[in-house]
């Protein structure tokens, strides 16, 4: 089963990385607040690794720090490397450290890669393994629940257009490089507007001046690209060419249980997506509320680097706890996992603007309503039975919608708790100090415990 | 890569003792690459630093004027923190090989990056 797992991963993780590297290597992307403040935190002279650096977002941001950065991808460490990063190509399930040498690790978008649970827990015991007692440890990863998307299960294929992505960049009415980064943003949020069917719809409320409220704010449900405010005029012009072009890009695939271990164990290559027609991967029309073209976050991973993580820092300071996510709470439908800690009392506060959690609820309380009513209706529409949608066969899709050269990424998409249950259940080595919801991500904060391992 | 001796990786290669640190370096190609001297962060590298490993690093790549561990007052010599400076920050090793003492598995460092993926049977479980 690990053997399978592995080839998953290569080929709908590495591989992909490894191909697409090559795009992202323009792309400037900056780093996500909370990220940074972690960083920045760090003693000066301390030892930092970026497990799954990508092209090196984060090895930059404290230069009274070492700062190492690791990936799997070649590709993506060579252009760290170019920046001037110091990098190595390595697994994270077999790093290459001695025990206890680094002072703090930040795990960006990494974990939510590996395709089991046992995976998973090797990966993060692994990065604790060559932490310092009393070293801590971010850890990142995609939220299955989002505000304005849906996903299905929690093994989940993402495409990648990389020629939707060519076009973007060559468009000369593209306003310099940041609108290609919409596409990649994985998670947060980019609702297809279900009214119009819209890939992407802006609805500003105000919160442009925010630092990342254009990439990541929670957009009300049922709003129309009509609707998008003059502040931006960029993204007007963005989103309007996105609406014509990425219709069809939008949706992700799942994988259920069963259909993920029938994968892993088939261990078969295949040579185009037709070959998924056979399988029975569970296909979402593209309808479905699912907009990811990327990776999440941010930052990104063992990849991180990509396209995705576009985080606008005008306002880099503010925004310094984690954000609640109640409409994400919402969407459980009083699901509420009381295990995860909040962080909410502001912790990791330093003079935290009031006013933008109370917009963030405005936005929240808002979205809410039409959030589940959009849900709702598209769930009418499209018929989320799991078994409906393995009958679709890929041919029998709309045109435009399959792309033979989109690149698929696998992703588990974590539910809320489940990264701090993974860890309070299986690494004892690690005490959790935090945890929170980030720009649709579950974090956690973690410390090495003394006299351990 | 920079010979930092913390930095140097260990192989996670199974059946090789307990964590086979540090390797041996070898390099065919080396780079100087000046870097702004901030001696209050070369200071706080010092208590970081393994000796043993770091002094063997500096005679195979030939350094020069590499203390031979850390002397009273450090923080505050300058020569000393320069030297340091050197040896940790402003060598760069772009082609060689880092070498498991025990297995004697050779790790490539191509282009400045070091690639420590260990192979399907290294990894087997």
């Amino acid at each position: 089963m690990d053997h399978e797992a592995a080839q998953l991963e290569k080929q709908h993780v590495h591989d992909v990385y490894e191909s697409t590297a090559p795009y992202f290597g323009d792309l400037q992307s900056k780093a996500w607040p909370r990220v940074r403040q972690f960083l920045q935190e760090q003693k000066p002279g301390s030892l930092i690794a970026d497990i799954g650096c990508g092209a090196g977002k984060y090895l930059k941001v404290n230069s009274q720090v070492y700062a190492l950065g690791c990936d799997y991808c070649g590709p993506l460490v060579e252009i760290a490397r170019s920046r001037g990063c110091e990098v190595m190509v390595c697994d994270n399930l077999h790093l290459p450290f001695r025990d206890q040498g680094l002072d703090a690790i930040i795990s960006i978008g990494v974990i939510h890669h590996f395709s089991t649970k046992q995976r998973r827990i090797r990966a993060i015991k692994e990065m604790a393994r060559v932490l310092v007692p009393g070293g801590q440890l971010m850890i990142y990863v995609w939220a299955m629940e989002q505000k304005n998307r849906h996903f299905e299960k929690q093994d989940v294929l993402v495409p990648w257009n990389r020629a939707l992505c060519s076009r973007l960049l060559s468009d000369p009415s593209q306003p310099g490089r940041k609108p290609c980064a919409h596409p990649e943003r994985s998670h947060p949020y980019h609702p297809p507007c279900s009214v119009c069917s819209c890939s992407v719809c802006f609805k500003e409320q105000g919160h442009s001046q925010r630092s990342h409220s254009m990439d990541y704010e929670p957009l009300t449900a049922g709003t129309c690209c009509a609707d998008i405010s003059k502040e931006g005029e960029e993204e007007n012009g963005f989103s309007n060419m996105l609406g014509k072009s990425f219709r069809s890009w939008f949706f992700s695939r799942s994988l259920d249980e069963s259909t993920l271990r029938k994968q892993i164990e088939r261990v078969r290559p295949l040579k185009n997506t037709e070959g998924w027609a056979n399988s029975t991967v569970s296909i979402q029309p593209s309808r479905h509320s699912s907009l990811d073209l990327g990776r999440h976050q941010e930052p990104l991973s063992t990849r991180e680097q990509s396209l995705d993580e576009d985080v606008f820092v005008e306002a880099s300071q503010k925004q310094l706890e984690w954000p609640r996510a109640p409409a994400a709470r919402k969407h459980l439908r009083g699901d509420q996992q009381g295990e995860v800690r909040r962080n909410g009392d502001g912790n990791f506060l330093e003079g935290a603007n009031t006013s933008e959690n109370s917009m963030n609820e405005d936005d929240v309380e808002e979205g809410h309503p039409s959030a589940s009513k959009t849900l709702r209706r598209i769930s009418a529409l499209d018929s989320t039975d799991s078994n409906s949608e393995e009958t679709i066969p890929v041919e029998e899709q709309q045109p435009g919608i399959l792309d033979s050269r989109a690149f698929m990424r696998y992703y588990h998409v974590f539910r809320e708790g489940e990264l701090y249950g993974l860890l309070k259940e299986h690494v004892a080595e690690l005490h959790v100090l935090s945890s929170g919801n980030d720009h649709g991500n579950w974090c956690v904060i973690a410390e090495k415990k003394d006299n351990c391992d | 890569m920079k010979p930092l001796p913390h930095n140097l990786p260990s192989p996670h290669v199974r059946g090789v003792g307990p964590r086979g640190f540090p390797l041996r370096l070898q390099a065919t190609e080396v780079r100087i690459n000046p870097v702004e001297f901030n001696p209050d962060f070369v200071a706080r590298m010092i208590p970081k630093v393994e000796w043993a490993a770091l002094l063997e690093a500096a005679d195979t790549l030939h350094l020069v004027e590499v203390p031979k561990g850390p002397i009273e007052g450090y923080e505050h010599d300058e020569k000393f923190l320069r030297q340091m400076h050197h040896v940790l920050l402003e060598v760069d090793v772009l082609e060689g090989t880092l070498q498991c003492p025990e297995s004697g598995r050779l790790f490539p460092i191509s282009r400045g990056i070091p690639n420590m993926l260990l192979s399907d049977e290294e990894t087997e479980t």
